[in-house]
């Protein structure tokens, strides 16, 4: 550490990477943090967690008794023991009083990406509100045809303000906030849609993961969906080799090409196992339609988790079927990681975490936290804390901090161990041995 | 390596103590291995991740009782290391689920008694633990606050109830000091007055006094003037001169001073019963009460004290005069009064009836006689006094006669007791002479006639003797309270045990010897009753004839202690399933068993199941032959009605 700070001072090594190795080092050390409590007033499970996008300061968390509550993680509200643990309590609270609050459980609870201003939740009774922050009053409703599972929205957009809803309906739909309509509706799932979660790279492409097991990528300026990941094309280890990778350049240029001629489809992708006889109607449908005939999957059972990373290349889903698979997004292919056995919720929606340098991922396990090299597929620890199920994990990138909320009401703030422990004198007496004699 | 391996050996010190602790049916840890365990584990870091994970595997374990152990070895342990609360707490959810088995699927394994207990402790150990390392450890703060939040169990609130307690404390003391106070206020106020009530009755009493003492003057001139007139020479006379002089001067109550008496007493009640107590009261209000102006409290304390002293002089003086408290209701006292006469009464007539032969008798009525005059001096003798005299006299030589007196039953008999008159024979008021001839008017009984008249038949009776519980020890850790005569129909002979039901002799044979000696003293103690009592009751017999009698009577009672023996044993084999020869080894073997019993009672003993009387009588009606039977005879009474209700169908 010290090693670092001198190399630094003498311009050894660049800014970026000094903080980039304070930042990794930091994250290695993540555990359970003492002095930061989060008071939350939740009476039911903690469905989804989320810090802003602008100032990384405020949390937002949904819970299954239809509240949202907000807190700041910065500034703590009061102290507790001589100072020693600060305590976050939220600095409001919206619950079924509200008479515009929802009545049932919320399963996603969002940040307007661009400010504070707004926030965005999706209940299962059907509704999604669109909330001013300052006033607590609903500014928009969207009724949707089932339980609302996911919402998101483009960090990237600049050009639309669309939350993509995941709903028990087949359907994806994409709500504008804009105009307070329905934009599109996607269709290709069979089954509701569990997730979803936009690109990093392109603010046009949306991932969804449905209940089917299928995991869709769609560009909201075209029909259907561009590709649709399956779990049997697989390549071994995070890059295609090099010879298999330049047939792959071919076959996608190939593909792009054709993809000019057919306006964009995903058909080629479609197993060769396929019906003959079923060419004929598919030549009827609109090209773009052609990949919902496409019913490969990328899990057995529902995928329950999606995960891009910061640079858009890798995609991380997880299953009911307690798996977790890292695509590679370039060529739609398993990479064929092990992530050490697990087990997963399999009845909800849960909520990965990674790391921005992608060296981690924070994945819910029933009552643990497991952090996970992304590449190799090592446990790397196991946070325990909560006494039930985790369903949702929130990195928070400036702080280095990890939030989880679970079924036991309680969201657990893990972050690193303090560096120095200021103002020792002033707390209780230090945690010491008491031998007796 | 070589590190390592001696890590794995220390190790193993750390698990053996701990499997050897835990291998236990005892309700606590046994402390000698829980300090080798603290011991060992205290200097040795590898030692205790050892013993950390030694115990997390135990706590695994699907017996309640070594989870139970474990977890008092746990919280010994984390009260004291910090190494051992960061290994425990990192598992804490796990460690709390396995002690009080708050999840659906992993219930608490048996025996339930000891699963119960370990919930209970779990959960107070928790508290515990969150009260003192709360602070440092959000697991425990998180664990704490789920069991008490979410699944609302019920904790001890050992903290709250505490401080509960404090402030109930606090509380009364306060409102204690707060009467204190308003007393002191009180007393500021009316001080003068009360002093002013005070000195009122002293100067009565002073006046009733003087009134008495003016009289007395008057008297006891004469008496100096009479008795001047004499000469003593010796001191010792002129000390006894003094005395009665002194004796002399006391005022006995009589027709004239009467009424000052009566004022008196009553003014020497009031000062005793109100003055005295109140100002005794005050002064302890005084030391108690804590003021700033502590001048007044001075004062008025030497001021009290003074009075105190003031008011006991007068008090004595007042019992000098002869003027004694006797607060006691009347009817009370009058009650006393006749008892005490009573016993002097019967005393006189016991005492007045001087035997020949009871020479000693006649010793105590002659001490009773000295204290007759303070005994019976005036009807106007406190209680109190009178008890005292008797306490007096309790280990005189009278008093030990009396308790070893024979207690004979009242009869006219008695007033000729010890009197050697002779009486004439027909000197009775009845006229006989013109009836039957001469009489000869001078014929006289004589004495020992009499007394053989009088002998007096006394029935026996027999002490009532309690009979002793068996308190052979039971299964449950209790006596067997039983009472039989001889023998316990459970537990064999009845011996005498000790508080853990152990019998004080050991071997057998020497048991039953016992038992024989025990009847043996029990029929002898009978025997010497008897002869005591015919003894009192024929002290005048001849001393030969006596003993032949007393011979005769043991002959007899030994004739009757065999039968009484043979009856018993008779008795004894009637009511035991086994018979009394074999009972004698019997004691051994029981208590062999036991012993073996307790050897057995392990951990997997804890786990098999208690044979009920229920599940006895499940045995008896729930095998298939009576089933069959059952339903064989079910079946054949169904034909039998079928039969009856439709006769002519076949």
């Amino acid at each position: 550490m010290w090693k670092q700070i001198r190399d630094r001072e003498a311009a050894k090594i660049r800014p970026d990477s000094f903080a980039n190795r304070i930042k990794s080092n930091r994250i290695a050390q993540l555990q359970l943090s003492n002095y930061k409590d989060i008071a939350t007033p939740h009476k039911g499970a903690i469905n989804s967690l989320q810090i802003d996008l602008t100032e990384g300061r405020y949390l937002l968390s949904a819970a299954s008794d239809a509240s949202v509550a907000v807190y700041d993680v910065q500034r703590a509200t009061d102290y507790d023991a001589g100072g020693l643990i600060s305590r976050h309590k939220c600095i409001f609270v919206v619950d079924k009083q509200h008479e515009l609050g929802h009545k049932y459980s919320i399963s996603s609870a969002i940040w307007y990406p661009v400010d504070t201003g707004l926030f965005v939740t999706g209940s299962y009774d059907h509704h999604i509100n669109v909330w001013d922050t300052n006033t607590t009053q609903v500014v928009m409703n969207f009724k949707m045809p089932g339980k609302v599972y996911r919402t998101a929205m483009s960090s990237l957009a600049t050009s639309h303000m669309l939350i993509a809803a995941g709903t028990e309906d087949v359907q994806v739909r994409l709500c504008d906030i804009a105009s307070g309509a329905f934009a599109h509706t996607l269709s290709g799932h069979r089954d509701g849609v569990m997730t979803a979660e936009w690109s990093t790279s392109s603010e046009w492409v949306l991932i969804t993961g449905g209940c089917d097991g299928a995991i869709r990528f769609w560009d909201i300026r075209r029909a259907g969906c561009f590709l649709v990941l399956d779990q049997s094309r697989t390549q071994l280890g995070t890059r295609p080799p090099i010879l298999k990778r330049s047939m792959m350049t071919k076959e996608t240029k190939s593909r792009a090409a054709q993809r000019k001629l057919a306006n964009g489809s995903g058909s080629k992708h479609s197993p060769i196992g396929r019906v003959p006889a079923k060419g004929h109607a598919k030549q009827r449908l609109h090209p773009g339609l052609l990949s919902s005939q496409d019913r490969a999957t990328a899990h057995y059972g529902a995928v329950t988790g999606l995960k891009i990373t910061e640079d858009s290349m890798y995609l991380l889903s997880a299953g009911s079927d307690s798996r977790l698979r890292l695509w590679d997004i370039e060529s739609g292919c398993d990479t064929l990681v092990n992530f050490e056995t697990l087990r997963l919720q399999s009845s909800k929606p849960i909520q990965l975490a990674t790391t921005p340098d992608s060296a981690f991922v924070f994945v819910p396990c029933m009552r643990s936290v497991k952090v996970f090299d992304m590449w190799s597929g090592n446990t790397r620890t196991t946070f325990r804390g909560h006494y039930e199920c985790v369903n949702s994990c929130w990195f928070s990138v400036d702080d280095q901090e990890l939030y989880t909320g679970g079924n036991d009401r309680q969201i657990l703030v893990w972050s690193p161990a303090r560096l120095i422990t200021d103002e020792l004198n002033e707390g209780p007496a230090e945690d010491q041995d008491n031998w007796s004699n | 390596m070589a590190m390592e391996d001696e890590a794995r050996v220390q190790g193993n010190k750390a698990r053996a103590l701990i499997e050897k602790a835990t291998n236990s049916t005892a309700p606590e840890v046994d402390p000698r291995l829980l300090k080798a365990i603290k011991s060992v584990v205290r200097y040795s870091d590898s030692e205790l991740r050892v013993a950390a994970q030694t115990l997390m595997d135990f706590m695994k374990r699907d017996h309640s009782q070594v989870r139970y152990l474990s977890l008092l070895i746990i919280d010994e342990l984390f009260m004291r290391s910090k190494l051992f609360r960061s290994l425990v707490v990192e598992n804490l959810d796990q460690l709390l689920s396995l002690s009080i088995g708050f999840r659906r699927n992993l219930p608490l394994p048996a025996p339930p008694a000891v699963a119960t207990n370990l919930r209970s402790k779990a959960i107070e150990f928790l508290e515990k633990w969150n009260v003192s390392f709360g602070v440092y450890y959000r697991q425990i703060r998180l664990g704490y606050d789920y069991l008490k939040n979410t699944l609302r169990l019920q904790f001890p609130n050992i903290q709250a109830n505490s401080a509960r307690i404090q402030q109930e404390r606090r509380e009364r003391e306060r409102r204690s000091k707060e009467i204190l106070l308003n007393k002191y206020e009180y007393l500021k106020e009316n001080l003068s007055s009360i002093k002013g009530e005070i000195e009122l009755t002293v100067g009565e009493i002073g006046e009733c006094l003087d009134i008495l003492r003016s009289k007395d003057e008057l008297i006891s001139d004469d008496i100096l003037d009479e008795e001047e007139r004499e000469e003593f020479r010796s001191f010792e006379l002129k000390q006894l001169r003094h005395d009665a002089l002194k004796e002399g001067e006391k005022v006995h109550e009589n027709n004239d001073n009467k009424v000052v008496f009566d004022a008196l007493r009553e003014l020497y009640k009031l000062l005793v019963t109100r003055h005295l107590v109140s100002i005794q009261e005050w002064i302890s209000v005084l030391i108690r009460i804590e003021t700033v102006d502590t001048t007044f409290r001075d004062s008025t304390l030497k001021e009290l004290i003074d009075i105190q002293n003031d008011l006991k002089s007068v008090k004595k003086k007042c019992e000098e005069a002869g003027c004694s408290l006797t607060n006691k209701p009347k009817h009370d006292e009058e009650e006393d009064f006749w008892e005490e006469g009573n016993a002097v009464s019967i005393e006189t007539t016991t005492s007045s009836a001087p035997n020949n032969n009871n020479g000693n008798l006649d010793v105590a009525s002659a001490s009773h006689k000295v204290n007759d005059p303070t005994h019976g001096s005036s009807c106007k003798k406190s209680i109190g006094s009178a008890h005292e005299d008797k306490e007096v006299q309790s280990n005189s030589p009278r008093s030990k006669l009396l308790a070893e007196a024979p207690v004979v039953k009242w009869g006219t008999y008695l007033d000729d007791w010890g009197s050697n008159r002779v009486f004439m024979a027909n000197q009775r008021g009845l006229e006989l002479e013109n009836h039957w001839g001469r009489v000869d008017i001078d014929a006289v009984i004589p004495s020992d006639k009499i007394a053989e008249l009088n002998v007096q038949a006394t029935i026996y009776e027999e002490k009532k003797i309690e009979i002793q519980p068996c308190r052979a020890p039971l299964r449950n850790g209790a006596l067997c309270q039983r009472r039989d005569l001889k023998i316990c129909p459970f537990h064999g002979p009845i011996v005498p045990r000790d508080d853990d039901g152990k019998p004080l002799n050991q071997t057998p044979s020497e048991d039953n010897m016992n038992i024989d000696l025990g009847t043996d003293d029990l029929v002898r103690q009978l025997a010497k009753q008897a002869v005591k009592n015919i003894r009192e009751e024929d002290n005048r017999l001849a001393r030969q004839r006596q003993i032949d009698k007393q011979e005769l009577k043991r002959a007899k009672l030994a004739k009757i202690r065999e039968h009484n023996e043979a009856v018993l044993r008779d008795a004894a084999l009637a009511s035991t399933s086994r018979s009394a020869t074999l009972g004698e080894d019997t004691e051994g073997t029981d208590a062999e068993k036991r012993s073996s019993r307790d050897k057995e009672q392990n951990l997997s003993s804890m786990l098999r199941k208690k044979v009920t009387s229920k599940d006895r009588i499940a045995q008896k009606l729930l095998n298939s032959r009576v089933t069959d039977a059952t339903i064989r005879q079910h079946v054949s009474s169904q034909e039998a009605k079928y039969k009856e209700a439709f006769p002519n169908q076949w």
